[in-house]
């Protein structure tokens, strides 16, 4: 990120120059005076070092562990466990039921980043044009979303596409005339679940996203901005060439955060299948996880799906680690 | 800089000395004890909580008894992990379907010496069965719940039907009742009620799952099973306008507001029915005179063999005080105290009490269906049969007019999946 | 020079300079327009799911349930309040309120003690470990958390720990440090050592320059962070469904929970008003850090 900033001094001279390198690149003038010393650093990070170890850490060896054992409820009240070393990863690999939570997981959580990410730019950019009274109004109407507990969300939008009850099933039979919406059951068929399982996610996604790239937004000089002005043709063009440099290292990093959490999501599924909806049919990894493991006693088989899952996340970010690691290589 | 890092420290420190320090808080033994009992859901009355809080504190003075309710819906993933632990509950009630699972772990306390001073061979024999295990005794019967038509007579009376005597009459009357008057059920059946459903597989000779040496042998996709599941999914499709993917609770809503002319439903919901008008889960009294009820017929007449439902009870492996819950599980069996069930409705967990239900058509029929009772196959790992909701599922699909053949088909591989892993 | 560490100056004025420079033109009036009608729209779109929570929770269960939709609650209420907050039969608001206020201000606070800590570690030091301890900050994040509850079960429970505010605390402090570290190392990063250094010129120690100029900087940047910390403690249920099975030590997501999976009868108002009180404290706490956070989250994430 630091070759891209480079190019673009020079394309964009501004009057906020010397504010600008703290902001999109930069990072280089601290590293210049980070400093060796002995036993500061690591007294430093002890305390979390020391908590991680005992609930991460520990907890981590045991799961894998686990992943290797025959391991069920007789086996957490005590008894010893066998070693079938990859049996457990032999069927969940071959297992048809885990490639449908597998798949069913990554279109998932696919979908919702990239909702998320262009409904987040478009909001982000409007909110620098909206006049001041507009851009509070959205912005609180925002911040109300966010606010809200992912279980509390998930129960209140299961409560307005209620079968009986529902605001949503009623507006769209007494608004709109669409009596066939009349009971509609929103969460027996999977897709339609999983839609209302996005529209949930996405909701409470968006306002972290939109803020995060409007605050980067702000960052950007007002010429470029002024330059980059969305009127008539062209506006995409300009957004990718002249305002999406500054933004990508937010952009990545936002991304990043949305992948992550989408491919864990785990409160919105399970409280949503609580409402209604097939299990079989509406599991994702995070859900099919607790299913095998706490719901069906069956730990071993789950150690081994946490540990796929977890090494599948790192392959999908690893482009992201990589470009962390570099940066800290100096 | 240094300071800070030494202010780190301190933190770490004073973190690990706090894992240490508090290493034998809690949990005295013997005298001034207190004893949790987890009862599930709100079956049992609060008479009868009072009356064992009082018994129990009355009988071991200086020890205390605590009741925490808990809900049924995860509740074997909380008992898997909370009797494993040390701040185990002492009592713990557990559905009669999932006691397998912790019977055979090694979760309860061995009560096979106990057994005669429990009630001996008066105790239910179904559910002292499913509290068994290997030939030991570890969960003793609490109480049984049983399944009863619920109907109103007017409605029946305005189509011009009679009660049922056969399952098949019973399946047709529901559609007359739904003909009758469109827009409504004439067999409340929501898609996830797969509890309503084995009777339809148990009375055409069908089975979920039979034993066969070590393995078991899932059945739902046998011929016998077929004819069961079909006659459900018509009854589903032809007299129910319930959600077909919701599942039975409150069923009292669409009887009170006239939605729901006929359903099957534990017997207590009786009480929901008759709620009054202003309580939270508000009711309809004033249709008392009109609710009929009978038990659910069989194929041939007489009462068909319903899922017997129900709890069983167990004193947890790790309980601090396991002959204080001992005490307290004698008074949970005592006559008193199941006589409170039976008087509620439910089945007792004693032979002997069993006549305390009473005389009027209710017990009546809860005697007829808990005659005829049949359990889930009796596998320790059918609980996670249960907890993986492949019935629920199956029945979903099956409301919303799916193949029954691929389904059973279906939902067999993931029974046989879970029973012989 | 000090211009240069003040994002959250930057981040107010820039707006203001666009609004200047845009003046003019009627098709830009016109998108304008556009854009404010549009924003009013999602705007509610965003609150229609908060103010249907309030709007069910004020109503009588009759009304919820019947045949008609009320927009307003026309026949006002409090009673669900009152059910759900003092019925006997449910398992008590108060405690539970209680346990999750502390727990998670517990949880906020200390995590951001350690947070802070490590986040100078690897900004300020170069030691050895350096990358293999951000590595692993990062790693970590991607473990799914579900597979892990019984084995975290058994450490807290070898520290005797369950059902504690303690252990909870101790295992949320886990949970949320690993980003909490990523964000605030970012925040770090973003205040230049050179002005410690100038500090130090005036004659500052080495430690006192840290406290005095860059500690103050950082403020938004703990807020912003300190913000997550509190969303994802306040939210969690699955540990404290397993840590804290006793009904007197459950955390407000758990209580809620017990209305949701309850036998017999889905009251929606009920958990309607369970749910405006859970969502309450988090939205009081919103508006009140509201200004600092936006700023500081770019600078955070700026750094990457």
């Amino acid at each position: 990120m630091t070759t891209v900033d480079q190019d673009l001094e020079p394309a964009a001279p501004s009057a906020v120059e010397g504010e600008r390198l703290t902001a999109p690149g930069g990072g280089k003038p601290q590293r210049r005076g980070r400093r060796a010393a002995g036993f500061t650093p690591y007294a430093l990070i002890t305390p979390a070092i020391i908590v991680l170890a005992a609930i991460v850490g520990w907890p981590l060896v045991q799961l894998i562990i686990t992943s290797f054992q025959e391991f069920g409820r007789a086996q957490v009240f005590g008894a010893p466990p066998n070693w079938v070393w990859f049996d457990n990863y032999i069927d969940v690999f071959t297992d048809p039921v885990f490639y449908g939570v597998l798949g069913r997981t990554l279109l998932f959580a696919g979908a919702c980043v990239l909702v998320t990410m262009v409904l987040s730019t478009l909001i982000a950019l409007m909110l620098v044009r909206l006049p001041k009274g507009f851009r509070m109004l959205l912005t609180v109407g925002m911040l109300l979303a966010w606010a809200m507990p992912a279980l509390t969300a998930t129960i209140v939008w299961g409560w307005m596409f209620d079968t009986a009850y529902g605001v949503i099933n009623y507006a769209l039979v007494n608004w709109f005339g669409l009596a066939e919406f009349d009971q509609h059951q929103w969460l027996i068929n999977p897709l339609s679940f999983f839609m209302v399982a996005g529209i949930i996610v996405v909701w409470g996604a968006v306002p972290f996203a939109a803020f995060t790239l409007y605050a980067g937004l702000t960052q950007v000089p007002g010429e470029v901005l002024e330059a980059a002005q969305l009127d008539g043709a062209g506006g995409f063009a300009r957004f990718r060439l002249i305002i999406f440099p500054y933004l990508k290292p937010i952009f990545m990093i936002v991304t990043m955060l949305q992948v992550i959490w989408d491919l864990k999501v785990f409160t919105q599924i399970f409280a949503l299948q609580d409402i209604g909806g097939i299990r079989a049919q509406t599991n994702t990894l995070g859900v099919y996880i607790y299913q095998t493991s706490i719901a069906g006693g069956d730990f071993g088989h789950g150690g081994a799906i946490a540990v796929i899952t977890a090494v599948l996340l790192m392959a999908i970010s690893i482009y992201y680690i990589r470009q962390v690691l570099k940066e800290e290589e100096l | 800089m240094r300071k800070l890092g030494i202010v780190a420290l301190g933190a770490a420190a004073a973190l690990t000395l706090a894992g240490c320090a508090s290493g034998d808080a809690g949990g005295g033994s013997g005298e001034n004890a207190t004893i949790r009992v987890w009862l599930v859901g709100t079956d049992t009355p609060d008479t009868a909580r009072d009356y064992l809080v009082k018994t129990f504190e009355e009988e071991n003075p200086g020890s205390k008894l605590v009741i925490e309710e808990q809900a049924w819906d995860g509740l074997v993933d909380r008992l898997t992990t909370s009797l494993s632990g040390s701040d185990s509950p002492d009592l713990v009630e557990v559905g009669n379907t999932q006691a397998a699972a912790f019977t055979s772990a090694g979760a309860f306390l061995d009560l096979t010496d106990q057994y005669d001073a429990l009630g001996g061979d008066d105790l239910l024999p179904g559910f002292v069965e499913a509290g068994s295990y290997d030939g030991k005794f570890y969960a003793a019967p609490l109480y049984s719940g049983s399944r009863l038509v619920f109907y109103k007579k007017d409605a029946m009376e305005a189509a011009g039907q009679t009660v049922p005597t056969t399952l098949d009459e019973y399946v047709a009357t529901g559609a007359a009742l739904a003909t009758a008057n469109p827009g409504k059920s004439g067999i409340w059946w929501p898609g996830q009620d797969w509890r309503n459903a084995l009777p339809f597989v148990w009375e055409n000779g069908g089975e979920i799952a039979v034993q066969d040496g070590d393995t078991w042998d899932a059945q739902l996709s046998s011929p016998e099973s077929l004819k069961g599941l079909e006659e459900v999914q018509q009854a589903m499709q032809t007299a129910s306008v319930a959600p077909k993917d919701a599942n039975e609770t409150s069923p009292e809503v669409g009887f009170c507001d006239g939605t729901t002319l006929q359903l099957s439903a534990p017997s207590w919901v009786k009480f929901s029915i008759l709620a009054p008008v202003d309580a939270e889960a508000p009711g309809c009294p004033d249709q008392e005179d009109n609710l009929g009820v009978y038990a659910l017929p069989g194929k041939d007449g007489g009462p068909a063999q319903v899922l017997a439902g129900g709890s069983n009870i167990g004193v947890s492996a790790k309980s601090a005080n396991p002959d204080l819950a001992v005490e307290a599980l004698k008074i949970i069996l005592s006559d008193e105290f199941q006589t409170i069930y039976a008087e509620g409705g439910l089945v007792p967990a004693k032979l002997s009490v069993a006549d305390k239900l009473g005389t009027d058509d209710v017990a009546k029929a809860i005697a007829a269906a808990a005659g005829n009772a049949k359990a889930t196959p009796t596998s320790p790992r059918w609980a996670d049969v249960e907890a993986a909701r492949i019935l629920e599922d199956l029945f979903v699909n099956i409301a919303q007019g799916g193949d029954v053949k691929t389904l059973a088909e279906e939902a067999d591989k993931q029974i046989e999946d879970i029973l012989n892993s | 020079m000090s211009a240069a560490v003040t994002p959250t100056t930057r981040a107010v004025t820039a707006p203001g300079s666009l609004d200047r420079a845009r003046r003019g033109g009627g098709r830009r009036r016109v998108t304008t327009w556009l854009l404010s009608a549009l924003s009013v729209v999602l705007f509610v779109l965003f609150v229609f799911p908060v103010y249907w929570m309030v709007n069910t929770s004020f109503q009588p269960n009759n009304d919820v349930r019947g045949s008609e939709v009320h927009f307003f609650p026309d026949n006002f209420t409090l009673r669900n309040y009152e059910t759900v907050i003092f019925d006997p039969g449910r398992t008590p608001f108060l405690p539970a309120a209680a346990n999750s206020l502390v727990v998670t201000l517990l949880t906020v606070i200390i995590a951001l003690v350690f947070a802070f800590l490590a986040s100078v570690a690897v900004t300020r030091f170069r030691f050895k470990s350096r990358r293999a301890f951000i590595l692993t900050i990062l790693v970590i994040q991607m473990i799914p958390g579900e597979a892990m509850i019984v084995s975290v079960f058994r450490v807290v429970d070898g520290w005797q720990l369950l059902n504690t505010i303690a252990g909870l605390t101790i295992v949320y402090i886990a949970t949320v440090l690993p980003f909490t570290i990523w964000t605030l190392r970012g925040f770090v990063n973003g205040v230049p050592v050179e002005l410690e250094e100038a500090a130090m010129i005036d004659g500052c120690s080495r430690a006192g320059a840290f406290w005095r100029v860059t500690f103050p900087l950082l403020a938004p940047g703990l807020i912003a962070t300190g913000v997550f910390g509190f969303i994802q403690a306040w939210n969690e249920f699955i540990m404290a469904l397993v840590l804290n099975a006793r009904p007197e030590m459950m955390t407000l997501p758990v209580w809620l929970r017990t209305f949701l999976v309850a036998n017999g009868t889905t009251n929606w108002a009920g958990i309607m008003a369970g749910s405006t009180l859970m969502a309450i404290p988090v939205i009081v706490f919103f508006l009140i850090v509201q200004g600092r956070m936006t700023s500081g989250l770019v600078s955070g994430a700026v750094k990457g």
